[in-house]
């Protein structure tokens, strides 16, 4: 029995693999599983290879996970385009089209001898028990119920819901497929016992979406009421989840000529005194980044969700990569800090979009998201939160008595001044992009600039303080730390998990606040350190740079940073983390003499 | 958004209108007549200071909204319309006016022009154009006519202008007008017609550029040269004679009604409100709105 079970597919567009990985993760989830389901297409627009893998697991799962515990190939051309994102190894169980013609023992696998290996003619058992090859997906899950005991009950319900519809022969057809499978499966059990434990009770049915439409449905949750943006690759499915929602709840949405103009009706909604909210990409984020200051200045909330994918420009528009931070941190223009958070997965998508909004409200200031293809395209389980923990901050609206001799931009303790709204009865004033006074006044008084942005940057200082926003895992005084944010943190956090088992004294911290960067809470983690590294997807180690600006590290502060669309697995970090916990009892630290002048 | 009411239509005079705030503009500045027959149309329409928003880029012409004490947002160049569609979405209550200049709307925010006439969102467009960029010191704009030798054109423009009139018209605008400030009583008019428009209503402005624009086409000129579409006997409902007329923008000075749609067509945001409607009962209670993942 194992507790932790990762099945890679792939085949050709009309196989239906990813279609097969849909209905393995529902199945997974009905049944209690954590799972989490990421698809990988070839470039066509339609058709051409495709594969998905799926991890299943007894436990919270945060990432797709690395070696393949399962391998299926319906053809051995398009198994192989995938390369590295379904790596084989020699524990892998590798199933494959008995028609392609290969000899068990000349897998066309470079550098590995896996130690099960099973040529199943797929395609004639599909064609023999449904009279169709169509029926080779569900033949595949068959098999897979067979051998790893995965969710028989709730993959036959699903099967009957998804062809039902499609009249008597169809169904029955995909049910002798599913049957064949699974007594061929059981007819030749696997020299190991493979199969994956059941959930422990209490692990009732869970959720199951992806980043995108969990984005959505945190805006809706947090009260936005407009969304204005422009189709983008990975960020459109957020616009198209609220095109279906945001009207029923009073709301609407734009989509828009333009980024620039979907960005700009959003600060229009909210000088209107609406919640509002746009997502982009990376180059879509480039060109909001004028309004960005805008809204700063004219202090404005709005969220700005930037998917980040493999850059510059259109890069690689359907993989994911953490490169789009110092965009996030630096493309304002003039003395500007745009609170800047990043989501780890799908669930934390929710807290994180929500926290937005507090901010952006509360604050009175743009707030950008940063996720990711990773987390916004790939479907994960989700515990049902429990909504009432979350609290929903409104701005500050000037009271009657405020109004009486309004001042819209006054300079408070907070650096926070109540915002009025068209509409509201002498709480007319100026919003602008052209620095002004405190009553909303154009000005090029550099005094008065000065004070101005004293006070923009001053009421975002509690933030900092914010240690709700940084996740710590691992005893305090540890030797070796980790940073990693974003999808990335949730390999990063079982690298750690699987250190500590194997004794290594490792520590990781997690910031849902990336800028502005926290001195404070970075310090106090640093405080036990003498190695520490941040694990990132960009080619520059973005976020250890960006810690470097601010904060004193520790001497021995590496970065292990790699381009998107290269994954980074838990084993490699577990390795760095190995390597540099014993790096510190070959070099023990030692302590500077006593100065005895 | 019109109010009809005739108390509170009685209730405003222009002076209601006027904010604090000491223009910036030249002296001799077309822009302190445009303001000045806003300030008259508000108070003919009668709404209160504080339901409207007032928009704008940037440019001189952009300054306009701080000299009012409706809600005025001066945005960043060219995003005007955008912006100001967002207010309309948000609360459809609001009078929505949006001004900017020739560069603005012509130049760098000349793809949002079609978009806000296609969607017929309920707002007033006033273009002050003025065939120069003038904040900026004088360099070619859009409505520059070939061969214009500016600060940036030393030898000559190179390139035809926009025509501002032809554009909206062929994108399908409801409302279509040209005024000059000379012509208070006219413009004044042509704004308040604007504004009771209910659709996407554009407003062409000659507002001459006294530092850096044709000695020409100076106020003192304009009465002489403008033609009046009215006592030209144009039918403002047709539309085809319309673009005819509009041909002739940079030769003849129309003033009036280019065009004015005689059928009611729906605003975006009529169809907004019918769709937040029709959609409600659907709605799942906030808190809940996760169930809509339940794995199917």
């Amino acid at each position: 029995m194992v507790d932790d079970l990762i099945i890679g597919m792939a085949g050709s567009g009309g196989d239906g693999i990813v279609s097969a990985g849909e209905s393995l993760i529902a199945a997974a989830t009905m049944e209690g599983y954590y799972a989490i389901l990421t698809k990988s297409f070839g470039s066509q627009i339609r058709g051409g290879e495709s594969s998905c893998r799926l991890r299943v697991s007894t436990r919270q799962v945060l990432n797709p996970g690395g070696m393949l515990s399962v391998a299926v190939a319906l053809n051995w051309e398009d198994f192989l385009r995938f390369g590295g994102e379904l790596p084989v190894g020699g524990k892998t169980v590798v199933v494959y089209e008995a028609k392609t013609g290969v000899a068990p023992d000349r897998l066309p696998l470079k550098g590995v001898t896996p130690d099960t290996v099973l040529a199943v003619p797929i395609e004639e058992m599909a064609l023999k028990a449904a009279g169709t090859v169509r029926a080779k997906n569900t033949l595949v899950l068959g098999l897979l119920a067979g051998w790893f005991g995965l969710a028989e009950k709730s993959i036959l319900a699903g099967i009957r819901k998804k062809f039902g519809k499609k009249g008597a022969e169809i169904l029955q057809g995909n049910e002798r497929a599913f049957l064949s499978g699974l007594e061929y499966a059981r007819s030749q059990p696997l020299r190991e016992d493979r199969s994956l434990q059941p959930v422990g009770a209490g692990n009732g049915c869970k959720l199951l979406t992806d980043g995108n439409d969990m984005c959505g449905a945190a805006a809706i949750f947090a009260g936005c009421k407009f969304f204005g943006g422009y189709p983008i690759t990975p960020s459109s499915e957020i616009m198209q989840f609220l095109n279906r929602e945001i009207w029923k709840y009073g709301g609407s949405l734009l989509q828009a000529e333009d980024e620039i103009a979907g960005i700009g009706a959003v600060v229009g909604a909210s000088f209107a005194g609406l919640k509002a909210m746009t997502a982009t990409s990376g180059p879509g984020m480039s060109l909001k980044s004028e309004i960005l200051g805008l809204a700063t200045i004219a202090e404005l909330p709005l969220v700005c969700v930037n998917v980040q994918r493999g850059g510059p420009s259109t890069g690689i528009p359907t993989k994911a990569e953490q490169s789009d931070l110092f965009s996030a941190a630096f493309s304002a223009h003039g003395d500007a800090i745009r609170p800047v958070l990043a989501p780890i997965s799908v669930e934390d998508t929710f807290a994180v979009t929500v926290e937005a909004f507090n901010i952006a409200e509360h604050y009175q200031t743009p707030v950008i998201v940063l996720s990711d293809q990773e987390i916004a395209q790939r479907k994960e389980t989700v515990n049902r939160l429990d909504t009432s923990r979350f609290q929903i901050l409104n701005r500050h609206r000037p009271t009657d008595k405020e109004r009486e001799n309004y001042v819209r931009f006054k300079i408070t303790e907070s650096g926070i001044s109540p915002i009025s709204q068209p509409g509201m009865p002498n709480g007319n004033y100026l919003a602008s992009g052209i620095e002004h006074n405190e009553k909303g006044a154009p000005t090029a008084n550099g005094e008065i600039h000065s004070r101005m942005n004293e006070k923009r940057l001053r009421k975002l200082n509690p933030l900092k303080h914010r240690a709700d926003l940084f996740q710590i895992e691992g005893p305090d005084d540890a030797l070796v730390g980790i940073i990693s944010w974003g999808s990335v943190a949730g390999v990063a956090l079982e690298a750690v998990r699987m250190a500590q088992a194997a004794g290594i004294q490792v520590k990781l911290l997690i910031p849902r606040l990336l800028y502005p960067v926290s001195e404070e809470i970075y310090q106090d983690f640093f405080a036990s350190l003498q190695k520490c590294m941040v694990v990132e997807q960009s080619h520059q180690g973005q976020l250890y740079r960006i810690i470097r600006m601010w904060v004193q590290v520790p001497d021995d502060f590496l970065s292990l940073a790699k381009s998107g669309s290269n994954p980074i697995l838990p084993e490699e970090i577990l390795e760095r983390i190995r390597q540099l916990a014993f790096s510190l009892q070959r070099h023990p630290k030692v302590e500077a003499a006593p100065d005895l002048g | 958004m019109t109010n009809d009411n005739p108390e509170t239509v009685m209730a405003y005079t222009a002076k209601d209108f006027r904010s604090e705030l000491k223009p910036i503009w030249c002296p001799g500045c077309g822009d302190y007549g445009v303001v000045t027959a806003i300030y008259r149309a508000l108070a003919a329409v009668g709404r209160p200071p504080h339901e409207i928003a007032f928009v704008s880029g940037i440019g001189c012409s952009s300054r306009i909204p701080g000299y009012t004490t409706a809600y005025g947002f001066n945005t960043v160049h060219g995003r005007a319309l955008p912006i100001a569609q967002g207010i309309k979405m948000a609360n459809p209550d609001l009078l929505v006016l949006v001004a900017s200049g020739d560069g603005d709307g012509f130049s760098i925010g000349g793809g949002h022009v079609a978009h806000a006439i296609r969607r017929n969102i309920d707002l007033t467009y006033i273009v002050m154009d003025n065939q120069v960029y003038g904040l900026t010191k004088g360099q070619l704009s859009p409505t520059s006519p070939r061969g214009a030798k500016t600060a940036s054109s030393t030898y000559g423009s190179l390139e035809e202008a926009v025509n501002p009139l032809l554009y909206v018209l062929a994108y399908g605008a409801g409302f279509v007008a040209q005024g000059v400030p000379a012509d208070m009583e006219g413009l004044s008019k042509l704004v308040e017609a604007g504004i009771r428009y209910p659709g996407f209503a554009f407003i062409n402005i000659q507002s001459p550029c006294v530092t850096y624009g044709d000695p020409e086409s100076q106020l003192k000129n304009q009465k002489g040269k403008m033609r009046k579409l009215e006592s030209e006997g144009h039918d403002p409902t047709n539309r085809l004679r319309a673009m005819e007329l509009a041909q002739e923008y940079g030769q003849t000075l129309y003033t009036g009604i280019f065009y004015q749609d005689p059928a009611s067509r729906p605003t975006y945001t009529d169809e907004v409100l019918r769709r937040q409607t029709e959609l409600k009962p659907e709605a799942l209670p906030r808190d809940q709105i996760l169930s809509l993942f339940e794995p199917k």
